[in-house]
């Protein structure tokens, strides 16, 4: 069955065809040639002047390997998902790390979703040429995880046994907070006792240095720090959140003022539109000094101020950090009290009086914390908590908001059609009680559900500052993901040496084929040059095809390559021996011909089909190294299979059998009577 | 015409010695597993300036307390470390610990470069053990029942499923002895086992059947118009594919030396594993696979 199918499309019967076949063979060796080497043939074309059409360079594409770069394999846990929908969650966080990759203008990111025999979801990430992988799997790693949670109707309790663990625990911290207070107190220096003592482990070994915190930061503490007052530590241990606190103040310096503004300019000063003289200006301002009340400030301000705009604001400028007005204001300003009015001031703007209306402090503080044990500890933060359908996945957009009442910014997320509609049975179900929002594991937000919400947006209060706020907009914008992913699989190549072993590897190939040739026509002489010919067509086809497809060529891939050259020879040897043997028996050139090639074909057939057979399951083992061996190794076999039989055939049959009768020795037989 | 299925049973003891040895070998040694199996984390490194000494990397290194830690010079004048956490924190430590190294032994900015780094969780070790003996026995699977349903036609006097178990034999001798090699060179050089050398091991599995498909073939062609007995047959037949085989081999073996000698590193050793299993696969579809059938075909005719 094979054998008739074969015979007719491959062995046209009469001359002419054999011409055709010829003309097609050396159309489909320049096409490939021109694909492979296209480059080449412009930068001639560009040399030479020559008048002809240019071709579209196509460039190999190369695996990591070769053109450095990583491979990252994460593994995304979906245990808490419904597993009807794991599938799609991890298409989800697949999308998303898509999304914060190509922030990083990596050329074609692979990012692919695999499962493992045993059902777990792996995602594939692969940054070819990648300069700096450490941030990239920052970026990958810090994208938020957005949970949204209710409340556990089965909540688990603490045990008696617990609850008097965690009472001794906190009577133990208790007496060591008020042990390391009694050396303070007694002398004991403060850095020393932290470096010793703090249980707060990032900044225990600074001598418990939280910096300059501003009461923005957290207001609870800086409350705290004003009672205590600089230079002075706090004389008993403090109840904080996780356990015991003690302060100690080292600095207090304004961090912002707020304050509004009665400008008079005059001309020549900087943005000045008025036509007041500098004298007159100063006589204005002067009169408005003797009027201005803390009362009357603003009106007089609308009705005074030369500042544009001043009409509609009342001179008022806001809270401002240093560094942001002009000097010599700058001085005044921070200088005053909160709630009086400054002398005149004069800038390159002209002169100002300047009404304080507030002042935002920052302060230096350290700390020793003693920690102390809670039920949501022994519990874990989310025992009393459980998934709800609705994930970062559902979110449409992230914005930042601010509090009509007092202007305190929170994160508005706006949810898709679908997460409007899970949000909405959220809330149905669980009115009157709380619902958390979850960042990357931790509650960041409890509101109480008052009512059901329609509408598909929720709010995530919390102490934020602006810039938090928008931080977390923005991360939660670039790609909520709805499954937490962990890094499990990391390989890294420098570009350099990728680059010498490509270098090494092909001049290697280079020489395997120029022994291969070499021992082809040594031994096959004019069959063997045949054979070479036909390889160089196999050669050129296959890189063009790897250029066309394409391909992606990794070291193995180039391997596979080399190798399946090696099958192409084998083809043509099983012909030349099988057309020899013919030959020895007494048959016709032509017919001996015939048969060489009709005879091997079932064994080039049953070999090469096993050789494919085995690279199909190399292709499905699905390490990106082994397919590339595979790939390439499938597609140069069906190659050689072409190349090795209507090539080289068709290249025999060129030559008539008077000319082989007469130059006997090209195939190297006698002929034997 | 040379007669060599006379001389079997030369042929037959060469195989099990050689079997019997790369067993041997594979127990009592048994294969240097890299990363890829293990879990574990492999970094190369090289350094701008002075190259430290080990134990001056194992020092600088000492506090971060890393398991099963192995420090050995690359090819390329660097340094290969071999360490069981696999967590970026650790990688990144290692990285800023061996750049402070670098810079005490005076070299200049970039002081250091980070050549390679492969990290695989243990669990994706134990997961790619797994696939690997799912892929050889999946490989075996399909070329036996493809081989069984080639020659499914040819049933007198040897049946078809023998040809299939014969070749199964010779796959089976071809990889062994691959895989004692590896062990060989596992235990004396430290060359370890990678996922590519399944890849070498699963290619051997091919090209081996490759060429006993090729004698089979011509067995079944001979065997309906032959007038000799079924042994004589095959030596025809063996005869007759003999130049062919070699020669395959030959050019096979000549890209692949090339490789292994020329190659870059990073398939040097997937070449080798290829060399040595090829040659034997040649070996094997030639002296073992051809043979089996003959030695089968009289142990059945003395039942009957």
């Amino acid at each position: 069955m094979a054998d008739s199918l074969f015979s007719r499309i491959f062995l046209p019967k009469g001359r002419n065809k054999v011409w055709w076949a010829f003309l097609f063979v050396v159309i489909l060796t320049i096409a490939s040639g021109l694909v492979t080497f296209g480059n080449y043939y412009n930068q001639a074309l560009d040399k030479y002047h020559i008048p002809l059409v240019k071709v579209k360079e196509v460039p190999f594409r190369l695996g990591l390997d070769l053109l450095g770069g990583s491979q990252l394999v994460y593994d995304a846990d979906v245990s808490n998902v419904a597993s009807g929908d794991q599938a799609q969650a991890v298409e989800g966080a697949r999308d998303v790390i898509e999304r914060r990759i190509n922030v990083f203008g990596v050329s074609e990111p692979l990012v692919q979703v695999n499962r493992t025999s045993d059902g777990k979801y792996r995602i594939l990430v692969e940054l070819a040429g990648i300069k700096d992988i450490r941030e990239a799997i920052k970026k990958i790693g810090e994208t938020p995880l957005l949970e949204f949670k209710e409340q556990r109707t089965d909540a688990p309790t603490l045990t008696e046994q617990q609850k008097k663990d965690i009472a001794d625990y906190n009577v133990k911290a208790k007496d060591k907070a008020n042990e390391v207070e009694g050396k303070l107190l007694s002398g004991g220096d403060f850095a020393a006792l932290a470096k010793q003592y703090s249980e707060d482990l990032e900044t225990k070994d600074k001598g418990g240095d939280l910096g300059w915190v501003s009461t923005k930061d957290n207001k609870d503490l800086t409350d705290q720090a004003e009672k205590i007052g600089v230079g002075n530590f706090s004389k008993e241990p403090l109840m904080a959140s996780t356990g015991y606190e003690i302060l100690k103040v080292d600095g207090k310096q304004t961090k912002e003022v707020k304050a509004s503004h009665i400008l008079i300019c005059y001309k020549g000063a900087e943005r000045c539109t008025g036509d007041l003289t500098k004298e007159q200006a100063f006589a204005k301002i002067k009169e408005i000094q003797k009027k201005a009340t803390i009362k009357n400030f603003t009106d007089l301000a609308k009705k005074e101020s030369t500042e544009p705009g001043a009409k509609e604001t009342g001179g008022e400028l806001g809270y401002f950090a240093k560094g942001v007005m002009a000097e010599a204001f700058e001085k005044a300003v921070f200088g005053q009290k909160v709630g009086t009015i400054s002398s005149i001031v004069e800038t390159q703007f002209g002169y100002h009086l300047i009404y304080k209306t507030g002042e935002n402090f920052e302060y230096k503080i350290s700390h020793i914390v003693i920690k102390t044990k809670s039920a949501e500890e022994i519990l874990g933060a989310d025992a009393q908590w459980k998934n709800t359908e609705l994930t970062g996945r559902n979110l449409k957009r992230a914005s930042v908001e601010f509090n009509q009442q007092d202007n305190t910014p929170h994160v508005s997320l706006e949810f898709d059609e679908e997460g409007a509609k899970f949000f909405e049975d959220i809330t149905a179900r669980n009115v009157g009680k709380p619902v958390a929002i979850f960042l990357d594991g931790y509650a960041i937000s409890v509101p109480n559900v008052d009512e059901k919400i329609t509408g598909g947006k929720a709010v995530i209060t919390g102490n934020f500052s602006i810039i938090e706020a928008k931080d977390l907009a923005k991360r939660l914008n670039a790609g909520a993901l709805p499954v937490p992913i962990s890094l499990v699989n990391q390989q890294t190549v420098g570009a350099s040496l990728g680059q010498s072993s490509v270098d090494n590897s092909l001049k290697a190939g280079m020489v395997g084929l120029i022994l291969v040739a070499l021992f082809m026509i040594i031994y096959y002489r004019f069959l063997g040059l045949l054979s070479v010919i036909a390889l160089g067509v196999y050669g050129l086809l296959s890189l063009a095809i790897f250029k066309l497809w394409p391909v992606t060529l990794t070291l193995s891939g180039i391997a596979g390559f080399i190798l399946s050259v090696g099958m192409a020879v084998d083809a043509n040897i099983l012909i030349f021996e099988r057309l020899k043997e013919e030959l020895r028996a007494g048959k016709s050139l032509s017919t001996a011909i015939q048969e060489g090639f009709s005879r091997a074909w079932p064994s080039i057939r049953d070999s090469n089909f096993t050789t494919i057979l085995t690279c199909i399951v190399l292709i499905e083992f699905s390490t990106s190294v082994i397919k590339g061996f595979a790939v390439t190794l499938v597609l140069g076999v069906l190659l050689s299979m072409f190349s090795a039989i209507t090539v080289t055939r068709t290249f025999l049959r060129l030559f008539s059998e008077r000319w082989f009768e007469k130059h006997r020795w090209l195939i190297g037989y006698r002929k034997t009577n | 015409m040379v007669n060599l299925i006379s001389k079997r049973k030369i042929w037959l003891s060469l195989s099990t010695i050689f079997v019997a040895v790369s067993l041997y070998a594979l127990f009592a040694w048994g294969l240097k597993l890299g990363i890829d199996f293990t879990g574990g984390s492999l970094l190369e490194v090289t350094m701008n300036g002075q190259q430290p000494s080990i134990s001056e990397v194992e020092d600088s290194l000492a506090s971060e307390n890393l398991h099963s830690l192995t420090i050995q010079p690359s090819e390329s004048n660097g340094l290969i470390l071999r360490f069981q956490e696999t967590s970026e924190d650790v990688h990144q430590a290692v990285l800023s610990k061996l750049t402070s190294l670098a810079k005490k032994k005076g070299a200049t900015d970039p002081a250091l470069e980070e050549q390679r780094f492969e990290a695989v969780g243990p669990s994706a070790g134990t997961e790619l053990q797994k696939k690997a003996i799912y892929s050889v026995i999946l490989v075996l699977l399909t070329i036996s029942l493809y081989i069984a349903w080639a020659f499914r036609k040819v049933s007198r006097p040897v049946a078809s499923w023998k040809y299939g178990v014969a070749t199964l034999v010779a796959l089976f001798h071809d990889v062994v002895i691959v895989l004692g090699f590896f062990a060989f060179l596992g235990h004396f050089f430290g060359i370890e086992v990678n996922t590519s050398f399944v890849a070498a091991a699963l290619t051997v599995l091919g090209f081996s059947v490759h060429d006993t498909i090729v004698v089979f073939d011509r067995i079944r062609e001979n065997l309906p118009r032959s007038n000799q007995d079924f042994a004589g047959t095959v030596n025809m037949s063996l005869n007759q594919t003999l130049v062919r085989s070699i020669n395959t081999s030959v050019t096979v073996i000549l890209v692949l030396a090339a490789i292994v000698f020329l190659g870059g590193i990073s398939i040097k050793y997937f070449a080798l594993a290829l060399l040595v299993g090829i040659f034997f696969g040649t070996y094997s579809s030639i002296f073992l696979a051809s043979p089996i059938l003959v030695v089968w075909d009289n142990i059945s005719r003395r039942a009957r």
